[in-house]
């Protein structure tokens, strides 16, 4: 026995739309997020820059 | 032989259980934002504020939260896989083990027994129950996906397989402990181990509970409602597994200014920035989708709960990655403005999407109609007003007491006392009791219509028979 009461088959819109572009606005966003992740991470690494929370405290208190 | 029937009494089952539990944690919400500016209503010793609050917290993680999502996550599965639960006897043995958990863990918490971690603080013998509770799951989810009679996946049960996998491997490892008594144990970790394991876990509890399996719910239940096809199927899969690779390393992020090595936080702070693009994936999915007939927001009343939903999701997912940077991190963490973020996501998002899905399996079930879409609208408008003054409240006193906190004169001592501080938290507590009223209320349209329903449907069927 199927079931009566499913009119709107999910499945039916899958094919059509999956044929569709990733929205421009979103892959900017996308790499754009990936590149700056990289730059942050390069730039708050103790190992990479020698930046670290410690050094950034004493010169914030030096102010 | 067909159990679509005896699978759906056990989803109205795990739908009505989450209701109540929903009701118990609500209610214990107001209780203690009351205590927060009226100590009198702290009841020593059961009902503390530092009891309460955990019974809170848990009853609606869990009782309200899980209930659901076992429940829908049921009914999800067997229309995509077009066919009944493998074992329908394991899953109802489920919701009744699940309620035996829940009131279990509700007395024990009240009892004072506690683990200390958050979001995970019930005791070993309760997080074996859970573990077993979550292996029924796992059993009966992926046995019906395997034996499914369609062979294409839908997005939203890669978001219900991504839901089982994480919570198994993050609940096991964060309550690893030794047991002392059936009533105590020591974590397994220690120190700064704790605290990365802890939020590592706690923060992925809100990427596992509060987000994966309600993604699930939006991406069904959103055109099954409006009729209208998910805009771009390729973005909700992109979305996912970048949504689901990312989560997992963002913990560190609780942990900002803590004696955590830096570049462990600066790599959370890293993959929660991130976040935003597959979160954002699904909200202009969203948005998208309904863009290409915006009458539905009139036509069909479902439509403004999902859409609402979606954009108090793209909100949280802008201020949650917001709040891990670290300049930001240094004015409100440890203040009010987090319930208020936490809030905005549980009664804006969660609450939101979890009610609408309910809305609409209901009179599914019972092949009938909703009993009243006017309750439902004010339902929806009550807990929006509710929803948008607890947070807003809570941001502003947030951010107040992160200057007062901070503020110091000349020579480096505080320039406000605690006390100062504090003072100034009242009218914005007072408020959010109100807010939680108006909430409560607009909730108690949803229970009051969804039980209409049931009865209207139960006499529909006995008429039928």
């Amino acid at each position: 026995m199927t079931e009566d009461f499913d009119s709107t088959n999910i499945e039916d819109f899958e094919a059509k739309d999956t044929a569709r572009k990733l929205p421009i606005g979103w892959l900017i966003l996308f790499w754009g997020l990936i590149l700056w992740g990289i730059y942050y991470f390069v730039m708050y690494s103790p190992s990479i820059s020698g930046w670290t929370q410690e050094k950034a405290y004493h010169e914030s208190v030096k102010k | 032989m067909n159990d679509y029937q005896y699978d759906h009494q056990t989803v109205k089952g795990f739908i009505v259980s989450s209701i109540f539990w929903g009701v118990v944690g609500i209610l214990i919400g107001l209780w203690i934002s009351v205590q927060m500016w009226k100590p009198e209503f702290n009841v020593p010793p059961f009902f503390t504020f530092g009891r309460l609050r955990v019974v809170h917290t848990n009853s609606l993680a869990f009782g309200l939260g899980i209930g659901a999502i076992f429940g829908i996550s049921y009914y999800i599965a067997m229309r995509l896989t077009k066919r009944p639960l493998v074992f329908p006897k394991l899953a109802r043995f489920h919701l009744y083990l699940f309620n035996a958990a829940i009131a279990l863990a509700a007395l024990s918490l009240f009892a004072g027994m506690n683990q200390t971690l958050e979001y995970a603080e019930l005791e070993w013998p309760l997080d074996i129950g859970v573990v077993i509770l979550w292996v029924i799951f796992a059993v009966n989810i992926f046995g019906t996906i395997i034996k499914r009679k369609d062979e294409q996946m839908y997005i939203s049960l890669w978001y219900i397989i991504a839901t089982v996998i994480a919570v198994a491997v993050l609940y096991i490892v964060n309550n690893l402990a030794v047991p002392a008594s059936l009533t105590k144990s020591y974590s397994l970790f220690a120190g700064v181990n704790s605290a990365n394991v802890q939020w590592w876990y706690g923060h992925n509890a809100v990427g596992f509970v509060f987000t994966t399996p309600i993604l699930a719910m939006f991406y069904y239940f959103l055109p099954k409602s409006t009729g209208l096809p998910i805009y771009s199927h390729r973005l909700s899969i992109i979305a996912f597994w970048s949504l689901v690779f990312a989560y997992l390393w963002t913990g560190a992020h609780h942990l900002v200014y803590t004696p955590l090595p830096d570049w462990i936080q600066t790599l959370a702070i890293v993959f929660t920035l991130f976040l935003i693009a597959p979160s954002w994936g699904s909200v202009i999915n969203g948005y998208y989708t309904v863009g290409t007939d915006w009458n539905k927001m009139q036509t069909h009343y479902l439509t403004k709960f999902f859409i609402l939903g979606i954009t108090f999701y793209g909100l949280q997912t802008v201020q949650g990655p917001t709040q891990a940077i670290r300049v930001v991190s240094q004015l409100i963490h440890y203040t009010d403005w987090v319930p208020g973020h936490v809030h905005m996501g549980t009664m804006g998002w969660v609450t939101m999407t979890t009610a609408a899905s309910i809305y609409y399996i209901i009179p599914k079930i019972y092949g009938t109609e909703i009993y009243s879409i006017k309750a439902a609208n004010v339902h929806f408008w009550l807990v929006l007003i509710g929803q948008l003054m607890f947070s807003i409240t809570m941001w502003i006193t947030g951010i107040q007491q992160g200057a007062l906190w901070k503020a110091t004169n000349a020579d480096g001592s505080l320039k406000y006392t605690f006390m100062e501080g504090l003072v100034k938290n009242y009218p914005f507590w007072q408020l959010r009791t109100v807010a939680g009223v108006i909430f409560t209320v607009g909730m108690l349209f949803f229970i009051y219509n969804i039980s209409m329903t049931i009865r209207k449907g139960k006499a529909l069927a006995a008429s039928r028979a």
